[in-house]
């Protein structure tokens, strides 16, 4: 009687534990178990309470009150005239701020990027900022603007040879300068060190047949540099705008929104709103818009990018 | 309603259904999650039951009994009971700064060499006290035991549940008689809803300082009665105040000024509500609630507060605390519209010798302080501080011992003496202390200043949301000095006013405002 050997094969049952791909799969699940367990508890679930909560009247302060309001929250946001103040505030920092940054950045990195005495040590003393503390920034910054003291008032004084006493922080229109500068000072060296390194890959090669045809810095820059820096801009500029649409540390330190709440952003309305009046709900729904904001921007941005990267 | 002291106090009923409120797990946990995912990092710890009053310890109460028959000294009682919890630490919420150094280098070291109990200070800035002790509430985690409370904070913090009524300590701990010792503005602070929860701890009504050799001087009066045809004196209205203010301002030329108060918006709500309630404002309407800010009262105190800035010294509008203080001290100020009680201690530079008033500068002013009331004739009970037990502690018993022995008239007292802390007399027996009275040549004026103006010193919005309605208040003048004609501002305070109210509920604090009300000093002259 013939008898066969069964041929083992990774598809074949074993006893005990299945299949090789099957053991494979749940020591993969297995491994993965304690990430996605972390995520779903620590990401999802939160996001999703959140989004319930953002329908509710839900006021730490006052617990025995809670109410299902459906939109409610988010339309007493769209009718908040404090919600789209903070909002102006916050788009009127990035677009400023980040359009600086940018500026600045470029302009040093093209310097920077080509020889120069010096550079091992100029590129690290031009980080130090971005490697500070945001807080210990703006308090510094907040000396520097002090009307009586600050230094700001100091060298305007001494240049324009008449006393400047210019109260910085207690206007709304000076307070949300000092705020821009005092963040483009310190996340102008982050835009510069990417732009740096995205300048450095270019290709030398066409910097030289550029020259040996005659082209003038202004139209290397607009043919070679710009067109050939332009995925590195995109991603430097979505990766500021989106951690300057945070800015709260700045106003922390510098204003606490005032005057009266002129210079409150968008990050410092939803603490006032939930982390010291304890509205949880609304500070959920004000979260929200912000999200659907950001998205929404962020989609334009990518869609208008995309359409220059195929044109 | 019950009558506490002739006065009808808050409903209390009304007030036990609001302070039995309890924040339950499933309600924490959405609470958590819904914080977890606000742009801002920020903690709110699993929920908790809210721990329950428990009986005390009966060797305590026995401990504490037999000290008091035999000496009747409350500090001695919480001592003696005290020492049935010794090894355990409290945790002591406090304000950063000086304010800590009491616990810190004080009473938190003496309590554990009596006890054996040893005291942790957790401190926060001014801003962060409240929200703090909101958050370790709904964590529930234990981690304060005594809290530094303002008045302002009593009415949320009831209906919250996160302060312990105090009532069965005082009885099972305290000798009674240590209760008719608080200045009766201040004792009246301690209850709501007929009961204590907190022991009242710092006297911060304000006073005016001025600077007697300026005013005394013959030449000046003499100059001033021909401007204004009265004599040179402390002002007794707030327009006064400001014809003193632009004389010594014009006098001094550069080299001083007439005076400052602050104006940097974080406590600025205290002089605005002080002088908009002597020109006759309320905060509301009583009997449909709708705030009334925007009161010619409240206009008027705007313009005057914004038109007084122009006779102080350029950038007062940055001026905080230390800002006028170290002008005071250095001469450039002949008053001060309006400060706290440590200016008159730190004007002598009392205490300059201690390791925590090194940075105490040197005074212009020592031996040349006036003490005067307010312009208007009320003064500002402004913020103060109570002691008050948290709730969530897991040692109630030890924390209020421990809160009675630092209140307490003997213990009490030295620390009103410290230098380096900011707690000011509050205690009848603190005014009347000849150790106190004999700490510069005229303490004894300003002990008696200071009690003087504490009788008719007028209060703080005590309600719920009154930390919302004062930034409101805040919001309003920072708009104000940022250029928002006063109309306006008021205008938009009143809303912001009327949001809370209405979110809050209408018919729940038109009740909390004639709570308020029934504590007395709200407004000027009230029956």
């Amino acid at each position: 009687m013939a008898t066969t050997t069964p041929v083992e094969s990774s598809t074949m049952p074993r006893a005990g534990g299945g299949s090789f791909a099957a053991r494979r799969r749940r020591t993969g699940w297995f491994m993965a178990a304690p990430t996605i367990v972390a995520i779903l508890v620590l990401g999802i679930f939160p996001l999703l309470y959140s989004l319930a909560l953002s329908f509710q009247r839900r006021d730490l302060q006052h617990p025995n009150e809670d109410q299902f309001l459906g939109l409610g929250n988010y339309a007493t946001a769209l009718a908040d005239a404090r919600f789209w103040d903070s909002m102006f505030n916050t788009v009127l920092l990035v677009v400023g701020g980040v359009t600086l940054q940018f500026i600045l950045g470029l302009g040093l990195a093209l310097v920077v990027v080509d020889e120069l005495r010096g550079k091992r040590f100029i590129i690290p003393l031009l980080m130090l900022p971005v490697m500070m503390v945001p807080v210990v920034v703006a308090l510094g910054w907040r000396l520097l603007w002090d009307s009586q003291f600050g230094a700001i008032n100091h060298i305007l004084s001494f240049i324009l040879r008449r006393d400047i006493d210019i109260t910085w922080l207690t206007n709304k229109w000076t307070a949300l300068f000092a705020i821009l500068v005092t963040d483009v000072w310190q996340w102008t060296p982050f835009m510069f060190l990417i732009l740096l390194a995205g300048l450095s890959s270019l290709n030398p090669e066409l910097y030289e047949a550029a020259a040996l045809d005659g082209a003038g810095w202004w139209q290397e820059l607009r043919e070679i540099t710009l067109p050939g820096l332009a995925p590195v801009i995109a991603v430097a500029i979505i990766f500021r705008a989106l951690d300057a649409f945070k800015v709260f540390d700045q106003i922390f330190m510098l204003t606490q929104g005032q005057p009266g709440t002129s210079t409150e952003t968008i990050s410092w309305y939803i603490y006032q709103v939930g982390y010291k009046f304890f509205s949880m709900g609304y500070a959920a729904a004000i979260s929200y818009l912000l999200v659907i904001f950001l998205t929404v921007a962020a989609m334009i941005y990518a869609a208008l990018f995309l359409r220059e990267e195929r044109s | 309603m019950t009558q506490m002291d002739g006065k009808p106090t808050i409903d209390a009923k009304w007030l036990l259904a609001r302070a039995q409120a309890k924040v339950n797990r499933r309600r924490l946990l959405q609470g958590a999650a819904g914080a977890a995912t606000l742009p801002l990092a920020g903690r709110i710890a699993p929920a908790r039951a809210m721990p329950q009053h428990t009986l005390s310890n009966p060797a305590a109460v026995a401990a504490a009994q037999k000290v008091l028959q035999e000496t009747g000294d409350s500090a001695e009682a919480a001592v003696a009971a005290a020492q049935q919890y010794s090894g355990i630490t409290l945790n002591y919420l406090s304000e950063a700064g000086l304010m800590a150094e009491g616990p810190k280098v004080f009473s938190g070291p003496r309590w554990q060499e009596l006890t054996g109990i040893t005291v942790n200070v957790v401190d926060r800035p001014f801003p962060e006290l409240f929200p703090t002790m909101v958050q370790e509430h709904i964590g529930g985690t234990g981690g304060l035991d005594v809290v530094d409370v303002v008045p302002a904070w009593m009415a949320d913090m009831v209906t919250q549940g996160i302060i312990e009524p105090l009532d069965p300590y005082i009885e099972q701990f305290m000798n009674p008689a240590d209760l008719e010792d608080f200045h009766p503005v201040y004792r009246e602070l301690m209850n709501y809803g007929g009961n204590i929860y907190g022991l009242f701890d710092d006297g911060d009504t304000f006073l005016l300082y001025y600077r007697r050799d300026l005013f005394d001087d013959p030449e000046a009066q003499a100059e001033f009665k021909e401007l204004h045809g009265r004599e040179l004196a402390p002002p007794a209205t707030w327009d006064e105040y400001d014809q003193v203010q632009a004389f010594f301002t014009e006098k001094g030329n550069g080299e001083y000024w007439g005076g400052a108060s602050q104006r940097a918006p974080l406590q600025v709500y205290h002089w605005w509500m002080v002088e908009f309630r002597t020109r006759g404002g309320e905060f509301f309407n009583p009997e449909t609630m709708d705030a009334t800010l925007d009161s010619p009262a409240g206009i008027d105190t705007l313009n005057r507060m914004l038109s007084s800035n122009k006779t102080m010294p350029p950038g007062v509008e940055e001026w905080d605390f230390t800002r006028v203080f170290e002008a005071w001290m250095d001469g450039r100020l002949a008053m001060v519209g309006g400060t706290w009680p440590p200016f008159g201690r730190f004007s002598e530079r009392y205490g300059a010798d201690t390791v925590q008033m090194e940075w105490l500068p040197p005074s212009q002013v020592a031996d040349n302080v006036g003490y005067a009331e307010l312009p208007g004739g009320y003064s500002s009970l402004a913020s103060g501080f109570m002691l008050s037990v948290m709730t969530s502690s897991r040692n109630k018993d030890a924390a209020y011992l421990f809160a009675q022995w630092m209140n307490s008239p003997t213990i009490s007292l030295e620390r009103v003496m410290l230098p380096y802390t900011l707690r000011d007399p509050f205690r009848l027996s603190h005014y009347n202390s000849e150790a106190y009275r004999s700490l510069w040549s005229n303490a004894g004026e300003y002990l008696d200043m200071l009690q003087e103006q504490t009788d008719t010193a007028l209060l703080d919005i005590i309600m719920p949301g009154s930390q919302e309605y004062h930034t409101a208040i805040e919001q309003m003048w920072g708009a104000v000095q940022g250029g928002t004609p006063p109309e306006q501002a008021a205008a938009d305070a009143n809303a912001a006013f009327n949001a809370i109210t209405d979110r809050i509920g209408r018919d729940a604090q038109r009740e909390a405002y004639q709570a308020y009300l029934a504590l007395g000093n709200v407004y000027p002259n009230q029956e």
